[in-house]
């Protein structure tokens, strides 16, 4: 549908591209006809460079330019006289591109409309090179799958081949059913989680803070941290509070997940977490609190709350927490990471995982590691180096003949 | 050396926790004690922070002793203070500030270039068909050498034998990129008969262009007799978005050029009505072009420019500045005199004497801002936010009982001033001195400054709070906007003192004639200490007491406007002004 709205309006950019052969033999012929009048050095290019610039013809491209117009107009009168202005934007598109800028090749009636929307020439802009990325990768996509099915053709082409040619029974103690058996045993793992694993809430009381396209994001992180948690080896049992049944979450939830949202093995509510669990036991977790995580509870229940955030609405969630007068605590990331650039606010994925390794491990040093690298620098080694120093201070038999003053400083040291 | 190596290091803890070895490492105490000459006491840390980040890579630390030395012979004269008699919202005074901070540059790669030659004149097929296959890149060799072109203002002859090369080789086609290249080209060689050559193939070719391309042509065109086609050209523009005021800009500056003085009007009325901020340039071409014209309606147009410049806290440059003057002084039988001067700290004009306008705001816009910090700032729609409702209540009663104050402080900006002194110790000089001059006083602060600390010390605490009235919010709470209400609650008499340039706070402010309105008062109320070293007295930075705003008494004017040389930033304003006045 949209595709032939997009030849038609297209049709009158295109030629400077693709001239029909009719066309192309008159311009040429037009081309020589002039130059050769002109200058017969540039029509015989195998004579020497005898040529002043004078005699280069420097105007010649302007005729033909102008003469391959005056055929065109027959098709341009058309289409001259529609005002609209979805039309408008459309060329304005086309005329970028030919410009070299990022914008779409095929853009939607849908598409035009928002883009015709967007106030400023900037945001403009903006929204087509989100659309040139998005095409771009959809080809890339493309390409990649021909290309492996080209492959896997001719792989099975060659294993018929081999198969013929030795026909052997071979002796196997399964069927090859694995990814369904990993279901099931994830199934099995998660309805073990909802009878007795520990509580852990994402809050979705945000969804006005956010604007469509940062709670698409966050339904993404959330559909990846549920992934993520179904196959850990002791899943969460999963809280999605304030989940108001047909908000923006919602929909936009049952349209990810589809027909096995209501097959999930989580809970998805409407009440409030302070509702559900007594207060004192329940830990808010945001990065603007004051207080330092040190250690995971296995009596606590951790709420994440579902935002992403782009544009700097510094507390939110740290408010929303002060509100309810709840306990808060923040990732001890300065204390083992050596930061360097980026916020400090995690997706919910990498929140998860963290989460999900203190629960196995305890490490603070294993959980950290899915923080994303390019955010810090390394870790600190501080506990390592305490750890050693404290032994050694502990072994060595000089511990007490140390001198006072260096015992005075290593004090203000481990301050 | 080492003992002071131990003293200089607040955070030594951290340090030494990302390399056990660094206070022992010679290079490194060599580095601290150069750094010590070299700048003084304010900023070791900051040198030591750096220092820390690349302790292990020795050639980062080459690097960084060379650096030092650079610095050291480059800023011998500017290491000394802000001069005392700007302010702190005077033109240039961050660039000094941020001069006696040296921070470490980053200094970006040069991207590498392709290594092809430009041509100089123009070359046949031939020469470009070598050209191309010497040129390796991902682009494609036409853009790619066009662009090259148009950013070293290549003539346009070499242009043109490029686009004939191409059109040959094409057909006779050329494309639109390389079309509006050229014609880029040519507007900046001013080739207008050129330029109309191209407009034609273009308006031909394509039926529509795109923002970029209608700028050129409308640049190019205002110029010709076919300057009118140019306003066609702005309105296929509005077709699609709102031009942008550089067109405008070119549209009046071609209406101009030939004499339509209504035109550019309706076109300036146009760009405002967008709400538009027109470009400087666009209103000197106005005065520029009023020389000219004896017309009371043009005078008073102009008159109305000037008033659009005040209410919109624009600064004219220096050049803008002149022809304001020369328009002035060419109105015939008001013989207006003109001078370029500063005003004194008092606020009068060294040029005629008069006082400049008083930076205190109206009652009703006092109250107006009152009411605004209140709303946008302090409670900003969640009051969660940035406190609790209980503690505002506290605050709000507590300021209520208490008496209008005469100076509030920032307790922990103050007491954080001078990194070597113990912070409480610092709060506790400062609020000692003021008090000795019978003030009322107000200091804001945190719950945690009352624990005994090593840095805050409970006794001197105590003294602090028998000199003045405290207020102490929760840790997690901002204590800024509560600084503003109190101080605003106060009255028009008190000031407050604080380093913070308070940015934030009004940015939280809604529209922008609020935004300039809390400028106005933060100029006239906010005191910063300059003083440099712990134990001198206390010395604050001058305050105006004068308006930096475009004004006028009738029979004079006042235009504060930006020096060429000068680097402004948008939260300082202009020190220097043009003083009209007539001769009576």
């Amino acid at each position: 549908m949209s595709g032939s709205i997009i030849l038609r309006s297209c049709a009158r950019f295109s030629v400077p591209f693709t001239i029909p052969t009719k066309r192309r033999v008159l311009c040429s012929a037009v081309l020589q006809r002039y130059m050769s009048s002109k200058i017969p050095a540039m029509s015989y290019p195998n004579k020497e460079n005898t040529s002043t610039p004078e005699q280069l013809g420097l105007d010649g491209w302007k005729i033909t330019m102008k003469s391959s117009v005056q055929e065109e107009d027959v098709s341009t009168v058309s289409s001259n006289k529609d005002e609209d202005p979805l039309a408008a934007i459309r060329e304005l598109v086309e005329m970028w591109r030919l410009l070299g800028k990022e914008v779409p090749e095929h853009i939607s009636e849908e598409e035009l409309k928002t883009a015709m929307e967007c106030v400023s020439k900037s945001s403009k802009k903006k929204y087509l090179k989100y659309l040139y990325i998005k095409e771009k990768k959809k080809k890339a996509k493309q390409i990649k799958k021909e290309m492996k099915a080209a492959t896997r053709e001719k792989a099975v082409k060659e294993q018929l081949l081999e198969t013929a040619k030795e026909d052997k029974q071979q002796n196997f103690l399964f069927l090859r059913l694995w990814d369904r058996n990993m279901d099931i045993a994830m199934g099995w793992k998660g309805a073990q989680a909802m009878q007795f694993g520990q509580p852990l809430v994402f809050d979705m009381d945000y969804d006005n803070y956010m604007k469509p396209k940062e709670l698409q994001n966050t339904v993404s992180q959330l559909l990846e941290s549920e992934g993520w948690n179904r196959r850990d080896v002791d899943p969460f049992h999963l809280y999605f509070c304030n989940l108001k049944t047909d908000g923006a979450y919602h929909k936009e939830l049952v349209k990810r997940y589809g027909e096995k949202w209501d097959k999930l093995l989580l809970t998805a509510t409407e009440k409030s977490h302070v509702d559900l669990f007594p207060k004192d036991s329940i830990i808010y977790l945001t990065a603007d609190s004051p207080k330092v995580m040190t250690t995971f509870k296995h009596d606590k229940i951790y709420i994440v709350g579902s935002f992403v955030d782009k544009t700097m609405q510094t507390g939110t969630s740290l408010a929303k927490a002060k509100r309810l007068k709840l306990a808060t605590e923040c990732l001890p990331l300065d204390k083992y990471l050596q930061w360097d650039t980026g916020t400090k606010n995690l997706t919910l994925d990498q929140m998860i995982r963290i989460l999900l390794c203190l629960k196995n491990t305890g490490s603070w040093e294993e959980a950290l590691k899915f923080v994303p690298r390019r955010k810090h620098t390394g870790y600190m080694e501080i506990s390592q180096h305490s750890q050693e120093f404290v032994n050694r201070l502990k072994n060595s038999k000089t511990f007490n003949s140390f001198p006072k003053g260096s015992l005075h400083t290593q004090k203000r040291w481990r301050k | 050396m080492m003992t002071f190596c131990f003293a200089g290091i607040r955070n030594f803890s951290k340090l030494w926790k990302s390399n056990p070895y660094l206070g022992l490492s010679p290079g490194h105490s060599y580095l601290s004690l150069f750094f010590k000459d070299c700048y003084g006491v304010g900023n070791q840390q900051k040198w030591f922070s750096l220092k820390a980040v690349s302790a292990q890579n020795t050639k980062a630390g080459n690097l960084l002793i060379a650096k030092a030395r650079y610095f050291r012979k480059g800023d011998e004269g500017s290491n000394k203070q802000v001069s005392s008699d700007s302010h702190l919202f005077a033109a240039g005074a961050a660039k000094k500030r941020s001069q006696m901070n040296p921070h470490k540059e980053d200094h970006a790669l040069p991207p590498v270039r392709n290594t092809i030659q430009l041509p100089t004149k123009p070359l046949n097929s031939q020469e470009w068909d070598k050209l191309k296959e010497d040129f390796k890149g991902k682009t494609n060799f036409e853009s790619w050498i066009i662009l090259q072109m148009a950013h070293s203002h290549s003539s346009i002859d070499v242009a043109k034998s490029l686009l004939s090369w191409v059109a040959a080789k094409n057909n006779g086609i050329v494309g639109y990129d390389l079309l509006v290249r050229y014609l880029y080209l040519c507007i900046f060689h001013k080739q207008t008969s050129e330029v109309i050559d191209v407009y034609e193939i273009m308006k031909a070719r394509y039926k529509r262009l795109e923002p970029e391309g209608y700028t050129l042509l409308i640049q190019g065109l205002i110029h010709s007799d076919r300057w009118k086609e140019a306003l066609l050209l702005l309105e296929d523009i509005k077709k699609v978005m709102v031009p942008s005021r550089r067109n405008y800009n070119d549209c009046i500056e071609g209406a101009l050029l030939h004499q339509d003085v209504n035109l550019a009007w309706s076109l300036y009325q146009e760009l405002l009505d967008y709400d538009l901020i027109p470009t400087l340039k666009t209103l000197k071409t106005f005065f520029d072009f009023g020389k000219n014209i004896k017309d009371d309606q043009y005078s008073n147009k102009l008159l109305d420019i000037l008033l659009y410049l005040r209410d919109n806290h624009l600064y004219p440059e220096e050049s803008f500045a002149h022809s304001i003057k020369t328009w002035f002084e060419s109105v015939p039988g008001e013989q207006w005199k003109g001078q370029f001067t500063t005003v004194k700290k008092s606020g009068h004009c060294l040029g005629c004497g008069k006082t400049i306008e008083s930076n205190h705001l109206s009652p009703e816009e006092y109250e107006f801002l009152k009411g605004k910090i209140m709303r946008d700032v302090i409670d900003g729609g969640d009051q969660y936010k940035k406190t609790t409702p209980q503690e505002l209540e506290r605050f709000q009663n507590f300021v209520k009982c208490c008496p209008p104050f005469d100076i509030v402080i920032d307790g922990l900006n103050v007491a954080k001033t001078f990194p070597k002194a113990r912070e409480s110790q610092v709060l506790l000089n400062v609020v000692s001195q003021l008090a000795k001059q019978n003030l009322q006083l107000l200091v804001l602060g945190r719950k945690h400054m009352l624990t005994q600390h090593s840095k805050w010390r409970k006794d001197e605490m105590k003294k602090v709070q028998q000199q003045a009235s405290c207020f102490f919010a929760d840790n997690i709470s901002e204590d800024d906007p509560f600084l503003l209400y109190a101080t605003l609650h106060s009255g028009n008499h008190c000031r407050f003192i604080t380093k913070d340039l308070m940015r934030d706070h009004k940015a939280c402010l809604r529209d922008a004639k609020t935004q300039r309105l809390f400028f106005k008062w933060q100029q006239g109320h906010q005191l910063a200490i300059t003083r440099r070293f712990e134990g001198s007295k206390l010395t604050f930075q001058h305050i105006p007491s004068y308006d930096t705003v475009v004004q006028t008494t009738g029979d004079s004017w006042h235009i504060p406007y930006d020096e060429d040389m000068v680097e402004r930033y948008s939260y300082e304003v202009p020190t220097k002004w043009l003083c009209l006045h007539r001769k009576t």
